[in-house]
């Protein structure tokens, strides 16, 4: 199935009215105390998530809006907004809310 | 002192029957063999403005209070109002006479850098789904409701005035390059349908009644 996107003006509409704008990375560094090799990660290297990964798009063809969207990358869905896993999970490897 | 020549970038065979000159435009009132409709109508002479804003709240357009939510458009006095998005609104004056851009900083004067054309009467909806998939006919969407997004792969505002049957009818605006080609395929997805030119007359006339049943 083709890709389609949820605008957030526009609602659901054909992805190839949107363009691709790169994975959501945070909030850009403080340039305080920012290294050439911090900034250079930051711009260029990227997680290429295998699964869910929140990313940006551009509306192009349609209101011109940036938004963020959710998109499983093995199978090109837009997916609902994850649940947020346990605190506990990243920093002890215990179990998700989805695995408990 | 010379006189600026505005020309618009639509181009119809039919011959005019009618034209009269307004604000340097050379203006098509009638055509011959208009027939009973769909009709296509080109506006690209009709004044049209784009306001941007983060406080758009401040701001009442010739009087019209703009609409809150993207999408929500305002039709009053020959006036459209458009909501865009969180900061921007396009306004068309349809029928309005003697209007000039507001003194206020944030308006833009694109009457020259666009077309603007109306596709009106029966079957409008029919030739538009040959050349996009927006849903113009959502029962979600109470007329006049604008949508941003492709026809016939051009990225063009879209404002449906009325989804009434015989009274149907949109005004649709995209950049001025894009003028001949759009016209060229409307026109033959409106072969079938027997889509004739329009004058502004028809128009006019149509808005008139269009208006008070949308």
């Amino acid at each position: 199935m083709a890709l389609t996107i949820t605008c957030p003006i526009c609602g659901k509409r054909n992805g190839y009215e949107f363009k691709f704008g790169g994975e959501e990375k945070g909030p850009r560094p403080d340039e305080k105390d920012l290294t050439p090799t911090a900034w250079c990660e930051y711009v260029h290297m990227n997680k290429c998530v295998a699964g869910v990964q929140e990313e940006w798009w551009f509306h192009k063809d349609g209101c011109g809006s940036w938004f963020k969207i959710h998109r499983d990358t093995t199978t090109n869905l837009e997916m609902e907004v994850p649940k947020v896993k346990h605190p506990a999970a990243k920093i002890g490897g215990g179990k998700s809310d989805e695995q408990a | 002192m010379k006189e600026i020549q505005r020309v618009s970038p639509v181009g119809f065979k039919s011959t005019p029957l009618k034209t009269i000159k307004r604000d340097n435009w050379e203006v098509v009132m009638e055509y011959s063999g208009e027939g009973d409709g769909p009709w296509l109508v080109d506006l690209s002479h009709r004044p049209r403005f784009d306001l941007q804003d983060s406080n758009l709240e401040a701001f009442t357009p010739f009087g019209l209070t703009i609409p809150k939510v993207p999408g929500d458009c305002v039709l009053e006095n020959g006036v459209l109002v458009n909501r865009m998005n969180g900061t921007q609104v396009s306004i068309y004056n349809l029928e309005a006479q003697d209007i000039s851009m507001p003194d206020e900083s944030g308006y833009t004067d694109v009457t020259e850098s666009t077309i603007c054309i109306a596709l009106i009467g029966k079957e409008t909806f029919s030739i538009c789904e040959k050349l996009t998939a927006l849903d113009f006919k959502d029962p979600q969407k109470k007329p006049p409701f604008l949508f941003q997004g492709p026809f016939s792969h051009v990225p063009c505002q879209i404002v449906t005035l009325s989804k009434e049957g015989d009274k149907s009818g949109l005004v649709l605006t995209c950049s001025r390059g894009y003028g001949r080609d759009m016209i060229h395929s409307i026109q033959d997805a409106g072969v079938e349908f027997n889509l004739n030119p329009a004058g502004e007359t028809r128009f006019t006339n149509w808005i008139r009644i269009g208006s008070k049943i949308s």
